[in-house]
C-alpha cells in the first residue's frame, strides 16, 4: 500500500514540499536579520525590559521593526486546515467521483487496511511537515518569544507539538467528511468548517482549564508582571473582589477628573485595585502536551468512525 | 465442489424500490455465465453484492463458499471489473500493473504479463481507447489468478472488432484456470456467444436460470391454426403466444415432446428464448395522460 499512497499523492507531496522550501525562505530572509539586530542590541540583557535604563525603548524599537513581519507568522495556523482539506477529503471522495472505488475496492487488499494504511502513512508525512514548519516558526519567533513569551494563543498555536497534532487531526477529518458526502469539494468545505469549529472550541473552552489558572492580585491598577504569561482575565475589583463593570469604573475616573485628583490614586482610595487570572508561561510544555493529546485523540475516534463507516455503508 | 456462486432469498432495496428480490440462484463451479436482463434489471446489483460493494437487505449470498461483505478477506480470488472499466485515468499503465500486484497477494506477474504486453506500459490511462482499457481491467483480474471472474457489461463501450478481441482474451484466460465467469450484459448476443449457463433476471427477479443445452432442449416454438388453447399434452408452460391472422405460434417449455400433428415444432434460439422471456406477456396498455392529443413539434 505504501507504493499505492505514493503514487496517488506524490503531487500532493511535492506541493507540500514546495509550500515547505517557500515558507523556509521566507523564514530565513526576514529571520535572519531579526536575529542580527537581537544579538546586536543584546536584546537578552534587557530583560525584563525595566532592567537597565534605555532598555523599554530598545524594546519597543524591536517590536516595531519586526512586528509585521511578526503578525504574518500567525497565518501558519492556517497550515493544519490546508492539509486536511487538500489531502484528507479526496482520500475517499475522489474514488467515489471518479468510481476507482470499485477498483480500489474489490481487490485482495480489505477495506479497512486500504484505508487505515493511507490514513496512517499521510498522517505521517503531514506530522513531519507539520513540525518542520513549527521548529521553523520557532527558530524565528525565538527573540520575540523571549520578550514577550509564547503563552497566548497567537504563538501557542504555531508553536511546540501542537502543530504536527492540528495537522493530523485535520487529515483525519477531511477523510471522514470525503467518506460521508462522497464529494472533494462539499468535503473540503465541512471539513474546514469542523476544523475550525473544533480548535475554537478547544482554544475557548478546554485550554484555559488544562491547569487550575493562577490569581494574582495586583496592589497597583497597571500589571507589568505577566507579559510572559497568557492573562485569561484582567479585571478591577472591589475590596471584597467584586468585578467593576467597565462603565462604572469609567464613571469614577470622570469623577477623580472633575476632583482634579489622580484617577489612579482615587482608585486605590476606593479600595479597587486589579486582579489577573493568567496561566503561567512556564506551563507552556505542559499545555502543548495536554492540546496535543487532546488533537491526536479525537484524531484516533474520527479514524475508528471513518473505519466504521467504511465497513458499514454499503457504497 | 462447492457453487462459485449462490444466493438464497436475496434481495436489496433501494430506498423504496426493490432492485433486486426473491434472488435463488447457484452457479456451478467452471460455468461461463451469462447475466441477462434489460437495463435496470439488477444485474450490476446483483454483481456488486457478490462483491461487496453492497450489503444485501435480505437473504443470503456467498462467494467461493464465503460472504463478501462480512468477511473482509473473501475477494482474493474473485476478479471483477465494474462497468466501464473503472481504473486510475493518471496512471500508465504499467502503474495500473503496480497496483494490482500492491493490492493483491496471488498476484501472478506473467498472467497479466502475456495479455498486457500489446499495450505499451508508459501509455497514460487517459490516452487508451475504450478497447484498450477493457483488456487492461481484464488483465488486472486475471492477473489475480480469479477462481471466479466477473465481469459487469464489458462490452457496453467496445465496438465489434474490440468486443470480439475482448472475449478472445477473457477465454484465453479463462482456459488457463477453469475460473467461474459471470458476464452481466443486456446484449443477448454477446452471452450467446460464450455462455454455457444463462441467468435472467427482470425487474429484480430471477426470471430463466440454467445450462444453456438444457434450457434449449425443452424449449420449442410451437406453429399452428389459431385455436382456443386447452392443455397441449407435453407442454409444461406456454411462456409467450403470438397471433398472426389465422396463425399462432408458441413459445412453449415442454417435458415431454410433443405428439400432437397439428403443430409444427421448431426449435429455438438462445438469443430469441432470452428475447421471448424479457417480453411481457401482454404489452402494457397506455395510461390516460399519454393518450393526449398529438401536438406539433415545429
Amino acid at each position: 500500500m505504501a507504493w499505492v499512497t505514493w503514487r496517488q499523492h506524490r503531487l500532493q507531496f511535492l506541493i507540500g514540499i514546495g509550500m515547505l522550501v517557500s515558507v523556509a525562505v521566507a523564514a530565513l530572509a526576514t529571520g535572519l536579520p531579526m536575529h542580527a539586530a537581537y544579538h546586536r542590541d543584546a536584546l537578552s540583557a534587557c530583560l525584563p525590559p525595566t532592567a537597565r535604563s534605555g532598555c523599554d525603548i530598545i524594546v519597543h524599537h524591536f517590536q516595531t521593526e519586526f512586528g509585521n513581519v511578526l503578525r504574518a507568522v500567525r497565518y501558519l495556523v492556517f497550515f493544519p486546515a490546508l492539509v486536511g482539506l487538500f489531502v484528507g477529503a479526496p482520500l475517499v471522495a475522489r474514488e467515489f467521483e471518479q468510481g476507482t472505488y470499485r477498483l480500489a475496492w474489490t481487490q485482495t487488499v480489505t477495506r479497512r487496511r486500504w484505508l487505515l494504511s493511507k490514513t496512517v502513512l499521510l498522517a505521517v508525512a503531514t506530522a513531519l511537515g507539520a513540525f518542520t514548519l513549527s521548529a521553523l516558526a520557532m527558530w524565528w519567533r525565538h527573540p520575540f518569544d523571549v520578550l514577550e513569551g509564547r503563552m497566548s494563543p497567537s504563538s501557542f498555536e504555531v508553536e511546540g507539538i501542537v502543530v504536527p497534532a492540528y495537522a493530523v487531526f485535520a487529515l483525519c477529518l477531511g477523510v471522514f467528511a470525503g467518506l460521508v458526502l462522497r464529494r472533494s469539494v462539499p468535503a473540503m468545505c465541512a471539513a474546514l468548517v469542523g476544523f475550525f469549529g473544533v480548535r475554537l472550541a478547544v482554544a475557548k473552552l478546554l485550554r484555559p482549564h488544562y491547569l487550575p489558572a493562577r490569581h494574582d492580585m495586583a496592589t497597583g491598577l497597571t500589571p507589568d508582571s505577566h507579559s510572559h504569561d497568557w492573562v485569561l482575565n484582567n479585571s478591577i475589583v472591589d475590596a471584597v473582589g467584586h468585578q467593576i463593570t467597565s462603565g462604572r469604573e469609567d464613571l469614577a475616573i470622570l469623577h477623580a477628573r472633575h476632583a482634579r485628583i489622580d484617577a489612579s490614586e482615587y482608585l486605590l482610595s476606593l479600595g479597587w485595585h486589579r486582579a489577573v487570572t493568567f496561566q503561567p508561561g512556564s506551563r507552556f510544555w505542559v499545555f502543548q502536551g495536554v492540546e496535543s493529546a487532546v488533537f491526536i485523540l479525537l484524531a484516533a475516534a474520527i479514524v475508528l468512525a471513518t473505519v466504521r463507516l467504511l465497513q458499514r455503508t454499503p457504497s | 465442489m462447492s457453487p462459485a456462486l449462490q444466493t438464497r432469498a436475496l434481495g436489496k432495496r433501494y430506498g423504496r424500490g426493490w432492485a433486486l428480490r426473491d434472488c435463488t440462484l447457484t452457479i456451478p463451479a467452471g460455468a461461463v455465465v451469462g447475466l441477462a436482463g434489460p437495463n435496470n434489471a439488477g444485474k450490476s446489483t446483483l454483481l456488486d453484492l457478490a462483491v461487496g460493494l453492497l450489503a444485501p437487505t435480505e437473504g443470503e449470498i456467498s462467494v467461493l463458499g464465503r460472504d463478501p461483505w462480512r468477511d473482509a478477506g473473501a475477494l482474493g480470488s474473485v476478479g471483477y471489473v465494474g462497468q466501464d472499466a473503472p481504473l486510475y485515468r493518471s496512471f500508465t499503465v504499467g502503474e495500473a500493473v503496480e497496483f494490482a500486484r500492491a493490492t493483491n497477494v496471488r498476484w501472478q506477474p506473467t498472467a497479466a504479463h502475456e495479455f498486457l504486453a500489446r499495450l505499451s506500459s508508459d501509455r497514460r490511462i487517459s490516452t487508451l481507447s475504450a478497447g484498450e482499457r477493457a483488456r487492461l481491467a481484464l488483465g488486472l483480474a486475471l492477473g489475480k489468478r480469479p477462481s471466479l471472474l466477473l465481469l459487469d457489461e464489458p462490452f457496453a463501450r467496445l465496438d465489434p472488432l474490440a468486443g470480439r478481441e475482448f472475449l478472445q482474451m477473457l477465454m484465453d484466460g479463462v482456459a488457463e484456470t477453469d475460473a467461474t465467469v459471470v458476464i452481466a450484459s443486456h446484449v443477448t448476443a454477446d452471452i450467446e456467444r460464450v455462455c454455457d449457463h444463462i441467468v435472467l433476471l427482470t425487474g429484480g427477479r430471477v426470471r430463466l436460470e440454467g445450462n444453456v443445452d438444457r434450457l434449449l432442449a425443452s424449449h420449442r416454438l410451437l406453429t399452428g391454426a389459431s385455436r382456443p388453447l386447452g392443455r397441449i399434452s407435453g407442454v409444461r408452460e406456454i411462456v409467450r403466444r403470438r397471433h398472426s391472422g389465422r396463425q399462432m405460434t408458441l413459445l412453449a417449455r415442454l417435458d415431454r415432446p410433443i405428439v400432437d400433428a397439428s403443430w409444427s415444432v421448431d426449435r429455438i434460439g438462445l438469443e430469441d428464448l432470452l428475447l421471448a422471456y424479457m417480453t411481457p406477456e401482454q404489452l402494457p396498455t397506455p395510461r390516460a395522460h399519454e393518450k393526449g392529443p398529438l401536438r406539433w413539434h415545429g
